[in-house]
């Protein structure tokens, strides 16, 4: 076997990559028996990621705050070991009150607009294995979650339900860089298609060209045919470019979306869509004008003039 | 010999895998992170033999496109870990091989594991999946091996003991 060179290292490396390209061709067939397998995996790996999540979201928050502001090192320098215990204590519970703020506000955008949700916490975050950017959640077909359902945060549209299992789903972001969405301009109602880039901004592309695209423009989700995927009416993101030159067929711009799905913990699934149309009546609220106090002096003439 | 071999890496594998989808995706880091999971095929796989290295890409692969998170067809990941796994072993069986070097052994596999899911993303793109941002990408696949870099050497200790305890005929390391 000196170099693999030998007959029997060769039938078995060949007859392994027919085996791989056999599996292949099936999944391209459609065969449904390697779905199932993988429906029964995710079933078995559920609990697992569900344990996992609740003992470690704490300390992958926590890393992710190390790597992206390196703030806390100093006050984890400062910290002495008796206060271990009441730090956990408080990580734990400021995780929980993250989890109840997004969760109040993920119900507060459903209220507002008459959505029927599910909400759930996210128990991965995607796979490092693949380069597609999805989420998985610990609500699935037991709970009335099915593909093609749309998932929100309380800032807006998080991706869609891919695969529902029994007890958790895979969300296809809308990030991922194969996410297409039909959207619209609050306001001008001018329609376009939002794609995910791969990054927190998104690709806008209006279908028509009557009004100008502008910076700040709000987008929200223009809703599909019998609201799978899409419900209508859910914020997407905000412009932050316009690009194409004048007189282009079709305006371009990069959105920024709301929902940032590598920060959350808790999502809804929208399980029931709205009777109407809510329209632009999630349009997020814009920051508050800050009154600025005006000054005014009454000058009253002396009688006598001053010499 | 294989067989006996195949069946007793199966468990550790099926380990390492949940460990993987449970608890290393609960991690937010840099770009990602790392997959402890291919890490360990190729180390596994460049401490043994051609075939068992094949063999071991298969195993991994399958598992892989079990994964939940894939989003290629399945057998995609099979094929290229079959052929990672067999390329990484033949290169560290025989003679002159990187294994009695520690220090090359943790190179190889760090330049194996973006050279991978370069593999994955190029054989995707061909069965139609989508690329996203080309310097997105690019990132990923820096990270990826600056990742293993940091995490080979903090792995590699116990899995060559591992794999020495297993398999002490072959292992040389």
């Amino acid at each position: 076997m000196r170099n693999g060179g030998d007959n029997r290292g060769r039938l078995l490396l060949i007859s392994l990559i027919v085996t791989s390209l056999f599996l292949i061709t099936l999944d391209l067939r459609g065969v449904s028996v390697i779905n199932g397998v993988r429906n029964g995996i995710q079933s078995a790996l559920s609990p697992f990621q569900s344990a996992a999540a609740t003992v470690f979201r704490p300390v992958g928050n926590f890393f992710s705050d190390i790597t992206r502001l390196g703030r806390t090192r100093g006050e984890i320098a400062e910290l002495k070991a008796d206060n271990d215990k009441l730090r956990q204590e408080l990580i734990n519970r400021e995780n929980a009150d993250s989890e109840l703020a997004q969760l109040k506000s993920v119900l507060d955008l459903a209220g507002k607009a008459k959505y029927k949700v599910v909400s759930a916490r996210v128990i991965s975050l995607g796979s490092t294995n693949s380069f597609a950017q999805t989420i998985t959640i610990d609500v699935g077909s037991k709970l009335g979650v099915r593909e093609n359902m749309t998932v929100i945060s309380g800032a807006g549209i998080i991706g869609i339900i891919k695969v529902a299992y029994r007890n958790s789903s895979l969300v296809e972001l809308a990030t991922d860089p194969a996410f297409r969405i039909g959207a619209r301009v609050a306001g001008s109602q001018e329609i376009g298609i939002v794609s995910g880039q791969g990054t927190q901004k998104g690709f806008l592309q209006l279908l028509g060209n009557e009004t100008t695209l502008k910076v700040g423009d709000v987008i929200l989700a223009r809703g599909s045919k019998n609201n799978r995927p899409f419900v209508p009416g859910v914020p997407i993101g905000k412009v932050i470019s316009v690009a194409g030159a004048a007189g282009a067929l079709t305006q371009t711009g990069e959105i920024e979306f709301y929902a940032n799905a590598a920060e959350l913990s808790i999502v809804s699934v929208v399980v029931k869509p709205p009777q109407s149309d809510p329209r632009d009546l999630l349009v997020p609220a814009g920051p508050t004008p800050v009154p600025v106090p005006t000054v005014t002096i009454y000058a009253t003439p002396s009688e006598s003039p001053t010499p | 010999m294989l067989d006996r071999r195949f069946l007793i890496s199966l468990p550790i594998f099926i380990l390492v895998f949940i460990v993987q989808e449970a608890v290393i995706s609960q991690f937010n880091l840099l770009s990602n992170g790392f997959s402890l999971f291919l890490i360990f095929t190729l180390l596994w796989a460049a401490l043994g033999n051609p075939e068992l290295g094949a063999l071991t890409g298969f195993g991994a692969g399958v598992l892989m496109d079990l994964s939940q998170t894939n989003s290629g067809p399945m057998g995609l990941w099979t094929l290229i870990m079959i052929l990672t796994g067999y390329a990484i072993s033949y290169l560290g069986y025989g003679d002159y091989n990187f294994r009695s070097n520690p220090i090359s052994l943790v190179l190889i596999v760090a330049l194996a594991v973006p050279i991978t899911r370069f593999l994955y993303l190029i054989l995707g793109l061909m069965f139609g999946s989508d690329l996203g941002s080309f310097l997105q990408v690019l990132r990923s696949l820096g990270v990826s091996a600056i990742w293993s870099v940091a995490v080979v050497p903090l792995i590699m200790p116990a899995v060559t003991r591992l794999h020495n305890n297993l398999f002490r005929d072959k292992s040389n390391i």
